[in-house]
């Protein structure tokens, strides 16, 4: 026979009558003081996972950076404690409560973290050509990241153990998803830098190359080359970082050479840049807008933003979508044929929105590793 | 792979959670079985316990052994003057727009045309 009350058996005697007290009591005491505790250990077991796994990344990229550093440099040297020591460099920002001329200070930071990459990876590498040398560069900033990625949350994790609080741990777990996807790009395209293949954030670059396709090119800025050419009776500046190297170079500084050096007569500014994509947008899809497309620190930006306001020229915008871990990564298929579209997007434009006779400047934004001139 | 594994612990632990369930439900509300009901009951609980344990060690043991490539890299290598196209596997030192010597087909010139990768299909 069945019948509820026995589910809660209550005895005549006060010796049942006790247990079934201390039952609900403990039942009342693991429900109310432990719950929070079980949701810390379910919280702290994904965070533990995750950090183990960024642990692991971070340990194979300093593996591979060593790996590629050893190419290059003399048998004798230890550059394992070298290059160690180097992946906790750090660079301050510049402060901004007193926001006068920090884009100029922002870039002298940056100029000087360049600067200083370029010098440790020339000492440590002696052996390596100029390319190879800023490949080192493109592997040592990967295994930076990933050191710090890993640091940061070793430390959330450690700190939420510590003060046993939930609301870290929920906190971290709520953007391990984020943070992880970015570890796992970051690593895969470490192995894009170290062989030199073009990455997705190179469609402006190839874009760019395909319109310069061989003509005599010229530097113009950092790292930066121009070709003069023409496209249906226009005058045509097209700019890139310097391939194959691995560089972005200074995109910003040569607009404004190219501008000032013919007093403003710049009929448009056509930039084309890769750009981030929403979730459920297909990559390789060209949209078209207007504004500086550059996705830099700030500087550059500024600096074609300053000049086309000075001199009232339309800059006009085309992007490229893609997920974050295809910028990063070999370029896919899907960008390369986005590139052939934009090439025929541009020359469309150019005949619609100029006349013949007009000298117009192409920038192709990006880091251009794996794609020449 | 490793999600297919995931998902077995999961449905496993599932189960031993739910036998336990009747095992005390059957211990509880059957009179028949009430002679039994201490050990029902002790067997039920061991349930449980397997039942977290394949729940929170088995997901670690799921992770993936080894990574294996998501994707090929392939260079085209086109020519100035004609249609000519090859495509083969990338090799180390190429790049877009790198000179390749005289075209096979006619006296161009060949050059690299594009590089890029292609998700490995799934068996
Ligand atoms: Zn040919």
């Amino acid at each position: 026979m069945v019948s509820i009350g026995q589910l809660f058996p209550i005895g005549n005697d006060t010796y049942s009558l006790i247990i079934n007290v201390v039952w609900f009591v403990a039942f009342f005491v693991i429900i109310l003081f432990f719950n929070q505790r079980m949701q810390i250990w379910t919280y702290q077991r994904n965070v533990e996972n995750a950090t183990k796994r960024l642990e692991k990344l971070a340990e194979k990229s300093r593996e591979d950076a060593l790996k590629t550093i050893k190419q290059f440099a003399p048998d004798n040297t230890d550059i394992r404690s070298q290059v160690t020591g180097f992946l906790d460099f750090f660079a301050i920002e510049p402060v901004d409560r007193d926001p006068y001329g920090v884009l100029n200070r922002l870039e002298h930071m940056i100029d000087d973290r360049q600067g200083r990459f370029k010098d440790f990876v020339a000492r440590i590498e002696p052996n390596g050509s100029k390319i190879d040398r800023t490949k080192t560069e493109g592997v040592l900033e990967v295994a930076m990241s990933l050191n710090l990625i890993f640091k940061v949350v070793r430390h959330y994790l450690l700190l939420g153990k510590k003060t046993k609080s939930l609301m870290i741990f929920v906190q971290l777990d709520m953007q391990l998803p984020q943070i992880m996807k970015m570890a796992e790009a970051y690593y895969v395209a470490q192995d894009t830098f170290a062989t030199g293949k073009p990455m997705g954030d190179g469609l402006g670059a190839l874009v760019a190359s395909k319109f310069i396709n061989g003509a005599p090119t010229k530097p113009i800025a950092e790292d930066i080359i121009y070709s003069e050419i023409d496209i249906s009776g226009r005058k045509a500046f097209v700019l890139k970082a310097e391939g194959p190297d691995f560089t972005v170079g200074k995109p910003g500084e040569a607009v404004k050479r190219l501008v000032e050096g013919r007093e403003g007569k710049i009929a448009r500014i056509i930039m084309i840049d890769a750009a981030g994509k929403l979730e459920g947008e297909t990559t390789g899809e060209v949209v078209e807008g207007v504004g500086a497309a550059i996705g830099d620190p700030g500087p550059e930006k500024y600096k074609i933003e300053e000049v086309a306001t000075k001199y009232n020229i339309p800059v006009d915008a085309i992007i490229c979508k893609m997920d974050i871990d295809e910028a990063l990564t070999t370029m896919k298929k899907e960008v390369v044929e986005a590139s052939d579209i934009i090439v025929e997007r541009i020359k469309k434009m150019i005949a619609e929105r100029t006349k013949e006779g007009d000298t117009i400047i192409i920038a192709g934004i990006g880091n251009t590793t794996g794609v020449a001139q | 792979m490793s999600k297919k594994r995931q998902l077995r612990f999961t449905m496993m632990s599932i189960a031993l959670t739910m036998a336990a369930i009747v095992l005390f439900l059957l211990a509880t509300l059957v009179d028949s079985f009430s002679t039994y009901g201490i050990p029902m009951m002790a067997a039920g609980l061991v349930l449980l316990v397997t039942s977290w344990a394949i729940y929170f060690f088995g997901e670690r043991s799921a992770k993936p052994a080894k990574e294996e490539p998501k994707e090929t890299v392939m260079t085209v290598i086109g020519c100035k003057n004609c249609d000519m196209r090859e495509e083969r596997a990338f090799v180390q030192g190429d790049y877009i727009f790198k000179d390749m010597g005289p075209c096979k087909k006619c006296s161009g010139s060949s050059y690299i045309k594009a590089i890029y990768a292609v998700p490995i299909k799934k068996e």
